[in-house]
């Protein structure tokens, strides 16, 4: 019996062949059945919104199969609150990264629909795996489309940023491989009766018993992959060349559903498999994460590019996801997650909206925007929405979110009040943007965007406002819940 | 019933002697004649057979010191595989060849040598079946006579090889001196209750039986004749080379070590994990740093020899099969596999444009879209990205490691995942060479339907096997098992 969540894994792997296949003669068709796979994916996602049951904190819709039962190897999937949220967006951007590319992509429409499809069976396979090597594999696979998006669609550096970024994110995994195979290994011997296994689930009750320097090991080895995705301080070089260089709809893929692959398997792996190994490490990764923060949003006020801004306010709010979840707290590791959520909307909507205005003045370059007033009206209505959006401006979802996370980081220690000067730099660097894209003397002529265009940009806003006003149906529901179950196991086995 | 087990042996001997004089024998107009659909029959026979053998045959055959288990079975099909694309490639390659004759002759014999000695368990028949291996390889090394790159290289093949030989006979010689007895089974039993006063002479044997095969197997720092040899030869002997005689090397070298050696006292696990820790880096830094595409392939299979070496660092008892050895043993399959298609490939950009510096591979997407292709998803896994072969095979040698009674098992396996992570620094830049860089001539190339059919069927393969690799697994721990149940102790 195939279940929902294989159907919304596999369907748009199957569905990249004939894209490919049809689309090369005819580039429209490759185009109809890219966006359109990605709507009967998000049509599908709202199916498991439905069947979802909301105040559950064990996984849910779970399939399993065997797959190479000879290693142990267990097709195994599966949704809890963490994953819901992160699904959602997966899909909901998957959409309109790719109504979006309608017309950002301008040449290769086959094979660039047929990789997006890949991808989208990527990055929910990612979301959804309880199983380490089946993870793996989603992880990896999300890792060669988007090496293929930037080094054919990107801009002028785009060779340089995609070996750069395929290098980095590889050599992270396979340090992160490590601690997945050492898992097998250590909590695969006599002393565990049941045989070896990659499941989640069989792991999280055998680790516990596993001794610290062995939890260590294995920690601070996944951390290495995740942080790499994530990313944190000093491996993030590898993002604002990527994220500049690839395509708008790329970047929106990059910056909101890839860096939060880093930020699930943080607080999936890392925090929740390994209490003791977290109540060693949580002081550093918390500080990795403080510094991150800030260092994130130093950068991105001296940017010159807008696309490059954008790009650095993802390492910025990034940090604040490594922060809050290391926490180990509701609080934090609640807003951790919904941070992902919001940010992942956020920052999806200022990618696709730097790639249509490229696309309309020809300019990334902030100076050269002065007067975009006069030219892009509506846009730039939308652009200071979507700013105060990543500003954290109450009314936002990511206002919640980051108000959450500072919390938790408070109720650990008064040290973490430094963590208010990131907010603050945010709203530095994004009203001085506004102030000299927006808030100059209009420039004409007008050349506004398509109504359709407009449309998928607004599409972002709605869920951030929803869960902004009102964030209990999400928050309290679906994050609350699980996250709750999952710190009381750990705090009880000693995390804290 | 017994002596159909022979089947696979026999037709490779007695296609292989006929595939010569039926070189003289042609169509009326095509120039291939008989020759190489002799050797397409024989190996094709001689794969079926091996495959309904591995289905059908429950407990090992053998005679004396000529044993066709489980073990040979694999060995036999991985290198039959081999063989046969090799062949089929080797159709449009050696096309204007006047010789085909003697090179599909040889082509078979070395064959023929190579699951020998997977199916040795005596010391003399593992010489036999090495040197039977050896010898076709140097003449089709130097198969273009006139060329003096492939003179070189045959010539500084033959020499390190010859060398490798001797040191093998030494070794022999040694044993034999210990034990009085060249059977495996024998050596084993008399080294288990070896004195300290022949210690050192068993030390020494194992020395220079590391050392003969390595040479063979291209460890560092025995690998300096590879890339040369790989350079020089005709680029489908290249794909033998590389893929056949080096792991019907392995084949050897897992039989010597753990059918024989293991029972004697001596650490030789450690050896080879230093060995592989060297080999995989040497390998791979090395491959960064080449210009020629046959080069850089020569370097990454020495990387490659380096992950399988950790097969043989994976200690083991007599009750459970390691997962590191089945892991060994299952990479030796996907590499052959990778490794023989690239150099299909290779041969397929050879023939078309002449040479095969890497400058030529830029923008070869647009030239040669399913050439390109082919080469990206092989690469891919030989850089070991899931869900294509390779990863799998590196899995499971990679927790064997770790699962090793040995401390340094775990950084082992941490040394060769940061080596595998390396490595996609070549594997990805020679994509992006293909894929993302602008070609210096754009016109369209004419990809042979003879190569398309090996890539792809290899493509499909290492798909296939990446997606379900369980019946693979199952193979490869059931060749690992009848290797050690072939112990006898």
């Amino acid at each position: 019996m195939i279940g929902l969540l294989s159907i919304a894994i596999f369907l748009p792997a199957v569905l990249a062949a004939p894209t490919f296949l049809l689309g090369r003669k005819n580039p429209k068709m490759a185009k109809i059945l890219g966006v359109g796979t990605t709507a009967i994916v998000f049509a599908i996602s709202i199916l498991i919104l439905v069947v979802f049951q909301y105040g559950q904190a064990g996984f849910q819709l779970s399939e399993s199969a065997p797959w190479a039962g000879s290693f142990g190897l267990n097709y195994k999937v599966g949704i809890d609150g963490i994953s819901l949220p992160l699904l959602m967006i997966a899909t909901f951007l998957s959409l309109l990264s790719a109504a979006g590319s309608w017309d950002q992509i301008t040449f290769r429409h086959a094979e660039y629909y047929a990789l997006f499809l890949i991808f989208e069976t990527g990055i929910i396979g990612v979301f959804t795996s309880l199983n380490l090597i089946l993870f793996y594999l989603f992880w990896e696979i999300v890792l060669i489309p988007m090496f293929f998006f930037i080094g054919i669609w990107g801009g002028p550096r785009r060779r340089y940023a995609s070996l750069k970024f395929l290098i980095f994110t590889y050599s992270g995994s396979a340090v992160m491989l490590f601690g997945f195979l050492a898992l097998y290994a250590w909590t695969g011997t006599s002393a565990y009766p049941g045989g070896p296994s990659f499941d989640y689930d069989v792991l999280a009750v055998r680790i516990p018993n596993l001794a610290l320097p062995l939890q260590l090991a294995v920690a601070v080895t996944t951390f290495v992959g995740f942080a790499v995705k994530l990313p944190i301080f000093p491996l993030h070089t590898w993002l604002p060349d990527a994220h500049v260089e690839a395509p708008a709809p790329v970047s929106v893929l990059l910056a909101g559903l890839l860096l939060k692959m880093g930020g699930y398997g943080l607080i999936r792996y890392n925090l929740l498999l390994f209490p003791k190994a977290v109540s060693v490490l949580w002081p550093y990764f918390t500080t990795i994460g403080l510094i991150t923060m800030i260092y994130g949003a130093s950068v991105a006020l001296v940017a010159k590019d807008i696309k490059r801004m954008i790009a650095l306010t993802s390492v910025n709010h990034m940090g604040y996801v490594l922060l809050g979840a290391f926490t180990a707290t509701v609080a934090g590791v609640s807003g951790a997650v919904f941070q992902m959520f919001s940010h992942g909307l956020a920052i999806g909507m200022l990618f696709l909206m730097s790639g249509y205005i490229h696309e309309h003045t020809g300019t990334r370059n902030i100076d050269e925007l002065k007067g975009l007033r006069g030219k892009m009206p509506q846009t730039v209505s939308l652009l200071f929405l979507a700013s105060m959006a990543a500003m954290a401006v109450p009314g936002f979802a990511n206002f919640i979110s980051e108000y959450l996370v500072i919390q938790g980081a408070l109720s650990v220690s008064y040290l973490f009040a430094i963590a208010i000067v990131a907010p603050a730099l945010t709203v530095g660097y994004f009203l001085w943007m506004l102030r000299r894209v927006a808030m100059t003397p209009p420039v004409g002529p007008k050349n506004e965007l398509h109504l359709h265009s407009i449309l998928i940009l607004v599409a972002f806003l709605v869920p951030l406002l929803i869960f902004g006003v009102y964030p209990p149906p999400i928050l309290g529901s679906v994050i609350a819940p699980t996250v709750e179950k999952w710190v009381g196991t750990i705090v009880g086995l000693g995390a804290r | 019933m017994a002596l159909l087990s022979l089947t696979p042996f026999l037709s490779l001997a007695v296609f292989g002697l006929l595939a010569t004089p039926a070189g003289f024998l042609r169509f009326k107009k095509s120039k291939l004649g008989f020759a190489p659909f002799v050797c397409i029959l024989g190996l094709a026979i001689a794969l079926v057979s091996t495959v309904w053998l591995g289905f059908t045959s429950s407990a090992p055959v053998s005679f004396g010191g000529f044993q066709v288990d489980l073990f040979t079975l694999f060995f036999s099909g991985v290198l039959l595989i081999v063989a046969i694309f090799v062949t089929i490639a080797s159709l449009q390659y050696m096309r204007e060849d006047p010789n085909k004759g003697p090179f599909f002759g040889l082509l078979l014999l070395s064959t023929l040598g190579m699951i020998v000695l997977a199916a040795s368990m005596d010391l003399i028949l593992l010489y036999v079946g090495w040197e039977l291996m050896s010898i076709p390889t140097y003449a089709l090394t130097a198969f273009r006579k006139k060329d003096p790159n492939s003179n070189e290289a045959a010539m500084k093949f033959f020499v390190l090889s010859a060398l490798s030989s001797a040191l093998l006979v030494y070794a022999i010689s040694l044993v034999f001196g210990i034990t009085g007895s060249t059977g495996l089974t024998a050596i084993a039993s008399s080294l288990s209750t070896a004195g300290p006063d022949v210690r050192p002479f068993g030390v020494l044997a194992i020395v220079l039986f590391i050392v003969g095969f390595g040479v063979k197997m291209a460890v560092v720092p025995f690998h300096m004749w590879i890339p040369d040899a790989f350079e020089g030869a005709p680029v489908t002997i290249g794909a033998f080379l590389a893929a056949g005689a080096k792991m019907a090397a392995f084949a050897a070298a897992f039989r010597v070590f753990i059918v024989g050696i293991s029972a004697f006292n001596v650490d030789f696990y450690s050896t080879f994990a230093i060995v592989a820790v060297v080999t995989m880096s040497v390998g791979n830094v090395a491959a960064l740093m080449q210009k020629s595409f046959t080069r850089l392939l020569a370097y990454s299979s020495i990387a490659q020899a380096g992950y399988i070496l950790m097969a043989l660092a994976t200690p083991f008892t007599t009750t459970n099969v390691p997962l590191g050895l089945a892991g060994g043993l299952f990479h030796v399959l996907n590499y052959a596999i990778l490794k023989t298609a690239a150099f299909v490939a290779a041969a397929a950009v050879a023939t078309k444009l002449s040479i095969t510096d890497l400058d030529s591979f830029n923008g070869l997407s647009r030239r040669m879209p399913q050439t390109s292709l082919s080469i990206a998803v092989i690469f891919l896994g030989l850089a070991g990205v899931p869900p294509l072969n390779g990863f799998f095979s590196k899995v499971m040698l990679f927790t064997g490691s770790i699962y090793s009674p040995y401390t340094w098992g775990g950084y082992l396996a941490l040394a060769a995942l940061i080596n595998s992570g390396f490595s996609m620094s070549y594997y990805g830049w020679l994509i992006k060479r293909m894929y993302f860089d602008e070609p210096q001539d754009q016109s369209r190339i004419a990809e042979p339907r003879v190569y398309m059919a090996v890539l792809w069927a290899a493509t499909i393969l290492i798909f296939a096997i990446g997606i379900y690799p369980d019946p693979w697994i199952r193979l490869a721990q059931s060749a690992a098992a009848a290797l050690v149940g072939s112990r006898g102790l």
